[in-house]
C-alpha cells in the first residue's frame, strides 16, 4: 500500500507544482513550499491524493497538514491510515 | 432597524443554521442557538469587565467560538479586532498591548495577562444578568479592521456601522439571499466581511457554513453550499486543478465544478483583487456564475456585478449608498453615504490624509471608467500609470492583463526603466522555463497593444509567491519590490527575452 500511497502523491503533487518535473523526480525531502506549493495548493494536493487512495481528510487535523512539510511526509502520515483499514 | 441593530435585537427566526467544519469535524446548530450562544459568551465578558467601547481581540483561526465572541461583542458594544494567525506573528500578548485590547481569545496555546484561551468559550453557563439594551449609532464603530495594502506594513481603522449595514442592505438587495440559500466561507473570519455572512444569515433568514481553510474543499462538497464567498487566488487554484482534472479524466468542466462546488451553487462571489478575465470566463462556462466587484477595506463594497445587472469586463454598477468620482487624471474616488472611517487607527505619518478626504471621499489610487449605464471598468493603479517621454500615458495593467492570457506566462509587473521602452518582468507559468514560449507571448502580446504599449523585453523572475515577498496576501504582485529585485536584468542590455 505504501507504495501505491506514494505514486498516487507523487501523481497529485506534480499536477500542482509550478515547475515541469516528473513525478518519480521529485525528491520525498523537499521541502514543499521550496518547490514553489502555495498553501492552498497544499491543501489541494493533500485533498486530492487522499481521494485517490481513499484515506479520508478527516484523520488529519489543521496541525497535521502544517506538519507535513514533504512528499515522503505526507506518504508516512497517509500509509498509517491506509494501514488500519 | 438597521441591519447590525436587527441582529442584536433579539433571537432569529428558527430553522436555518450555521454549520462549522474543520478537518475531521462537521458541527451545526440551528441559528437561535448560536444566538443563546453567544448571549453566554457576552455575560462571559461583562463578567471579565469587558465594556461598551473596549476593544477585544480574536487571534484563532475559524470556529464557532470566532462567531460567537463576534457576536458576543456587538451585543455589549465592544469592539471585535481579529487577526489571522496565518498573518499575525506576533504573540497574543504584543498584539493585546499594541492594539490597546482589554482581553484577547487565542487558538495560539499562549496564556498571558490579558490572554486567553478561545475553547473556554464552550459550556458557559447562561449568563447572570440580562444582558443591558444597546443600540448601535450608524457612526459608531463596531471592527478594527487591518489593512496590507499592496505594500508596507498593516494598517488599521476602525469601521463604522454605518457602513456594515449600508453594505449588508445593498447586498441583500441585489442578491436576495434567503431560505435555501447556504453561504460557504472558508476566508478568515478576521477580515469583516466574512463576518457579514454570520449577519445577513440570522437577519435574512439562509444558512451559512464557515470551514477552515484547510478543510475547505472536502467541505465545500459535501455540504453543497448555494454560493462560495472566494477571491481569485482561490478560483485561480481551483481552475488549474480542474482543467488537470480534465486533461486527465476528460470529463467535462461542468462535471469537474459539481465535483469541487457540489451541485446547488447559486453562484460565485469574488472582490478583493482583480480577477482574470479568463479565469470568469472559465467558471462562467462551466455553468457557474461569477461576479466580481470592486472595495477597498476603506470603501467596503462600492460596485459589484449581479445576477440582474452583469456586464463583463467590469466591476458591475455603483451600489445604493456609494458615489463613484473620477477625477481629471482617471483616478477613482468614492463618496459614501456612512464612510467606513475617516482616518486609519495606526500607520504611517501622512497615510491618513493621502487615503481619507473630506465629505466622505476615498482616493481609491485606482483609475478606471464609469461607461454610459454606469457599470465601473478599472483600468489599474493610479501608480501604475507610466508617462513615456512622449507625454503618452501608459495604463501598465491592460498590457500585464494582455500578456497573461499567454498559457507561458502566470504573472507579470510592466515597468519602463527609460520613459522609452517597456520592460515586463514575468513570473513563468512552468519551471525550467521556455525561452521561445516567453518571446512568442511578448509577440502575440505586442501583435495587440498599440505602438507606445508595445514591450522591448522581458526578464524572467522566480515565480511571484506571498512566501518570498513578490506577492501580497491579497495575491497581487507587490510592484515596488519585484522592480526593485529584478531592477539589474531589466536596465542591463545584454539581459532578457526579446520579441
Amino acid at each position: 500500500m505504501p507504495d501505491a500511497i506514494e505514486t498516487a502523491a507523487r501523481s497529485a503533487l506534480a499536477q500542482v507544482l509550478p515547475q515541469d518535473l516528473p513525478p518519480e523526480a521529485i525528491d520525498p525531502d523537499a521541502d514543499l513550499e521550496h518547490l514553489g506549493l502555495t498553501s492552498l495548493n497544499k491543501v489541494l494536493f493533500l485533498t486530492s491524493v487522499c481521494d485517490r487512495v481513499q484515506v479520508g481528510l478527516h484523520h488529519f487535523t489543521e496541525h497535521d497538514l502544517a506538519a507535513m512539510r514533504t512528499l515522503g511526509q505526507v506518504v508516512t502520515a497517509l500509509s498509517r491510515h491506509a494501514e488500519v483499514h | 432597524m438597521s441591519v447590525v441593530n436587527q441582529v442584536i435585537s433579539g433571537p432569529p427566526q428558527p430553522g436555518n443554521r450555521l454549520s462549522v467544519a474543520r478537518l475531521g469535524a462537521l458541527e451545526s446548530w440551528d441559528l437561535t442557538e448560536v444566538w443563546e450562544m453567544s448571549g453566554r459568551v457576552a455575560g462571559h465578558l461583562l463578567d471579565l469587565g469587558v465594556r461598551p467601547g473596549d476593544r477585544i481581540g480574536v487571534l484563532a483561526a475559524n470556529s464557532l467560538e470566532w462567531v460567537l465572541l463576534d457576536l458576543a461583542a456587538l451585543r455589549i458594544k465592544a469592539v471585535t479586532a481579529g487577526f489571522d494567525p496565518g498573518k499575525f506573528d506576533s504573540a497574543g500578548a504584543e498584539l493585546a498591548a499594541r492594539y490597546g485590547l482589554a482581553v484577547l481569545f487565542t487558538d495560539q496555546h499562549e496564556t498571558a495577562e490579558r490572554v486567553r484561551p478561545i475553547t473556554e468559550l464552550r459550556g458557559l453557563a447562561p449568563a447572570k444578568a440580562e444582558l443591558p439594551t444597546v443600540r448601535w449609532e450608524p457612526g459608531e464603530a463596531p471592527a478594527l479592521k487591518f489593512t496590507s495594502g499592496s505594500s508596507g506594513p498593516a494598517k488599521s481603522l476602525l469601521a463604522s456601522a454605518g457602513s456594515i449595514d449600508s453594505s449588508l442592505a445593498a447586498v441583500q438587495e441585489i442578491f436576495a439571499h434567503g431560505p435555501g440559500d447556504d453561504l460557504f466561507v472558508f476566508l478568515p473570519l478576521s477580515l469583516l466581511q466574512q463576518r457579514y455572512w454570520v449577519y445577513s444569515a440570522l437577519v435574512f433568514g439562509h444558512d451559512i457554513t464557515i470551514s477552515t481553510y484547510e478543510a475547505a474543499f472536502t467541505t465545500l462538497r459535501t455540504t453543497r453550499p448555494t454560493v462560495v464567498m472566494g477571491v481569485p487566488g482561490f478560483y485561480e487554484t481551483v481552475r488549474a486543478h480542474m482543467q488537470a482534472g480534465a486533461a486527465r479524466t476528460g470529463a467535462s468542466p461542468a462535471d469537474l465544478a459539481t465535483e469541487v462546488f457540489g451541485d446547488r451553487i447559486r453562484y460565485l462571489w469574488t472582490g478583493s483583487a482583480p480577477a482574470n478575465p479568463a479565469t470568469l470566463r472559465y467558471f462562467t462556462d462551466a455553468g457557474l456564475p461569477i461576479f466580481e466587484g470592486y472595495g477597498l477595506n476603506e470603501t467596503c463594497i462600492v460596485t459589484k456585478n449581479h445576477p440582474g445587472g452583469h456586464r463583463p469586463g467590469s466591476v458591475g454598477r455603483v451600489l445604493p449608498g456609494k458615489e463613484v468620482l473620477i477625477d481629471a487624471d482617471g483616478v477613482i474616488h468614492v463618496r459614501s453615504e456612512h464612510p467606513v472611517a475617516t482616518r486609519y487607527e495606526h500607520a504611517e505619518a501622512g497615510d491618513s490624509e493621502k487615503m481619507f478626504r473630506p465629505g466622505g471621499v476615498v482616493r481609491t489610487g485606482d483609475v478606471g471608467h464609469l461607461d454610459e449605464d454606469g457599470y465601473l471598468f478599472v483600468h489599474g493603479r493610479a501608480d501604475d500609470v507610466i508617462v513615456l517621454e512622449n507625454g503618452k500615458k501608459i495604463v501598465v495593467r491592460r498590457i500585464e492583463e494582455r500578456l497573461k492570457t499567454h498559457p507561458a506566462i502566470e504573472d507579470c509587473v510592466v515597468t519602463n526603466p527609460s520613459q522609452r521602452q517597456l520592460v515586463a518582468i514575468v513570473s513563468p507559468s512552468t519551471y525550467p522555463m521556455d525561452t521561445a514560449l516567453v518571446a512568442a507571448a511578448l509577440q502575440e502580446a505586442n501583435a495587440a497593444l498599440d505602438h507606445d504599449e508595445q514591450l522591448a523585453k522581458a526578464v524572467l523572475a522566480e515565480r511571484f509567491t506571498i512566501d518570498n515577498g513578490l506577492l501580497s496576501s491579497q495575491f497581487k504582485p507587490r510592484r515596488k519590490e519585484i522592480e526593485a529585485r529584478y531592477r539589474g536584468l531589466v536596465v542591463d542590455p545584454e539581459e532578457g527575452i526579446r520579441a
